[in-house]
């Protein structure tokens, strides 16, 4: 059975995010404290009045919570995997200017110090993996990506967003090696890699249609969180309006994966069925539509 | 100076902050901590060209260490693979890294190529349904081997392959010089510039980014076409717009090598410099502009 997924309205990127973050992260009482926490936002483009990037503001309600618990460190870190210039992506994205000390606590997941990891459990086609030192070594990794659709793979959330952990210094810009070894593949042997994971779903404002760059911003107004970051993502593909079911990396890959039917994850707060809000779909990913939101 | 706080309008000896910022292994972190190639080798030709030669020896000292038996290098010491970063190692001087070592990191390089310029994949790709059965690709680099080609490493191969023409004329090496050109120039978007890689997806143009493009151009330095000409004048816009030193770097030399670049234009007072590499390829954009080409020769 899947651990709950909270979902919560969330209006606008304004000072009420403190608020509502540290009440969801109550809800999942975390036990942070003297912890070291790695927030992984997903920054991939220079456009600050786009919708490609995780809100700043979202990403410091969430790093001021987790210090009120008690963390011992809190670090955001990323590693983008098409441009390279990652403190000028985060400097546009507003970073610099909503986190305070931003570039003391921000660490590139591009250039990190490295370690090799062989992957307890193997669905794609990698065998060993350099991974960043920083996120190995966090107590909790905490996935904070933009709701947005996804030109191959449908939806790109929580677990996707894990794409960013893999050092673009050693496999490059993109990250190709990870598409050649089967994206949905590798979206799930990284999930595996890093066992201590907590989601929270950028999806105030989304990204729709050509996903997830070139698509159109989707207002959604909500959070989405959880300790189950295949479960959250599941609760998100539904309120997106996409059937979990047909998204290749989120479907079970041993006995142990828990179930992702809608009656089998315990919804917190808000119901899927009253904050559903369809994406358009590109042509190709038509068929994902998901027949109703509950 | 304070690194992390340099402003490109600032007035001090980068060379000297390059310096100051070498490990005690020889190497250069990007910013902080373990020794990568990659900037140990902007590092070294930044400091060769500024006449530095205790720090080039002991950066000499550590990639001499780092090459791997296949004759490659690895991104760091830690990694165990050879990967683009060949290339970049064979921009130096073969008499300061060594006859040897040179010549094992060209073969290496020219060995390597994008997975899906192998006619092997590109038959399996069709019986799968993938696309229509295309004629030979030219062959790009890429960034790890058994991926596809893009556009950096591809402009790093180029580069790196033609000082070594220059210096062994090879009929075998110069075609594989225009193979390679000619992946960068069809990859080009429309309207000029480069992106990452294709110049669309899924059918949809993609968007040119300023280091790309920059480095493109800098590889097709000897290249003379209509399509050079739009890359150039969307560079020399870039340049006017540029928001991180990493672009600025790279367009500057890449409009240099054209002889298109206009030095009245400034940085914006707030681009700073970075990372090591920003630095470096600061330090020998300034050296290019006064005569002494490390990256060209």
């Amino acid at each position: 059975m899947p651990a709950p997924v909270s979902i919560v309205r969330a209006p606008a990127y304004d000072q009420r995010l403190y608020e509502t973050v540290r009440r969801l992260l109550a809800e999942h009482r975390l036990n942070v404290r003297g912890r070291t926490v790695v927030l992984k936002p997903n920054l991939v483009e220079f456009e600050p009045q786009s919708t490609i990037n995780t809100h700043p503001l979202l990403v410091h309600a969430i790093y001021e919570a987790f210090r009120a618990m008690g963390a011992a460190e809190v670090r955001i870190a990323e590693g983008p995997g098409h441009r390279r210039n990652t403190l000028d992506l985060a400097d546009a994205a507003g970073y610099f200017h909503t986190v305070p000390r931003f570039e003391e606590t921000f660490v590139d997941l591009n250039l990190d110090d490295v370690t090799r990891v062989r992957l307890a459990r193997q669905v794609s086609q990698i065998e060993k993996l350099y991974l960043p030192n920083t996120a190995l070594r966090a107590d909790l990794l905490v996935s904070i990506p933009k709701m947005k659709t996804h030109h191959w793979t449908g939806a790109t959330l929580s677990m996707k967003n894990l794409f960013g952990l893999v050092p673009g210094g050693v496999y490059g810009w993109p990250k190709n090696m990870l598409h050649w070894a089967g994206i949905n593949e590798s979206i799930v042997d990284l999930h595996t890699a890093f066992p201590r994971q907590f989601a929270i779903v950028d999806g105030i404002v989304g990204m729709e249609g050509n996903g997830p760059i070139q698509g159109t911003a989707k207002y959604a107004g909500v959070l989405v969180a959880g300790r189950d970051v295949r479960a959250v993502d599941a609760t998100c593909c539904r309120i997106m309006g996409i059937d979990p079911m047909k998204i290749a990396y989120l479907q079970p890959h041993t006995p142990a994966d828990a179930s992702l039917r809608a009656e089998d994850i315990r919804q917190l707060g808000e119901t899927v069925a009253a904050t559903a809000t369809p994406f358009a779909l590109i042509r190709e990913f038509q068929g994902l539509r998901l027949a109703s939101p509950a | 100076m304070s690194f992390a706080k340099a402003a490109l309008t600032e007035t001090v000896s980068r060379p000297q902050a390059l310096a100051a910022r070498q490990n005690a292994d020889g190497g250069w972190s990007y910013v902080r901590g373990v020794s990568w190639t990659e900037p140990t080798v902007y590092a070294a030709l930044a400091l060769l060209s500024s006449g530095e030669p205790e720090p080039v020896r002991r950066a000499v000292q550590w990639l001499r260490a780092a090459q791997r038996p296949d004759g490659g290098w690895p991104p760091q010491p830690e990694v165990q693979q050879s990967t683009w970063v060949t290339a970049l190692v064979a921009w130096l001087p073969p008499d300061l890294i060594g006859q040897e070592a040179h010549a094992r990191a060209i073969r290496w390089i020219a060995a390597s190529a994008g997975e899906e310029s192998d006619a092997i994949f590109r038959v399996r790709e069709w019986l799968l349904g993938q696309g229509a059965l295309r004629a030979r690709e030219a062959p790009g680099w890429p960034w790890v081997p058994g991926t596809a080609a893009w556009v950096a490493p591809t402009s790093v191969a180029l580069l790196a392959l033609r000082k070594e023409l220059r210096r062994n004329p090879d009929a075998r090496l110069e075609n594989r010089i225009t193979l390679g050109r000619r992946f960068l120039l069809e990859r080009m978007c429309r309207g000029g510039g480069w992106n990452h890689g294709s110049n669309q997806a899924l059918g949809y143009p993609t968007t040119p980014y300023p280091e790309t493009t920059g480095l493109a151009l800098l590889a097709l330095r000897d290249v003379r076409a209509a399509e050079i000409d739009a890359s150039l004048s969307l560079a020399q816009q870039y340049l006017r717009e540029c928001r991180s030193a990493d672009a600025w770097n790279w367009l500057r030399l890449g409009l240099l090598a054209h002889r298109r670049l206009d030095t009245t234009v400034l940085p914006a007072a707030d681009l700073r410099l970075r990372t090591v590499p920003e630095l470096a390829l600061d330090c020998l954009t300034q050296a290019a502009l006064q005569g002494h080409d490390e990256i060209f020769g």
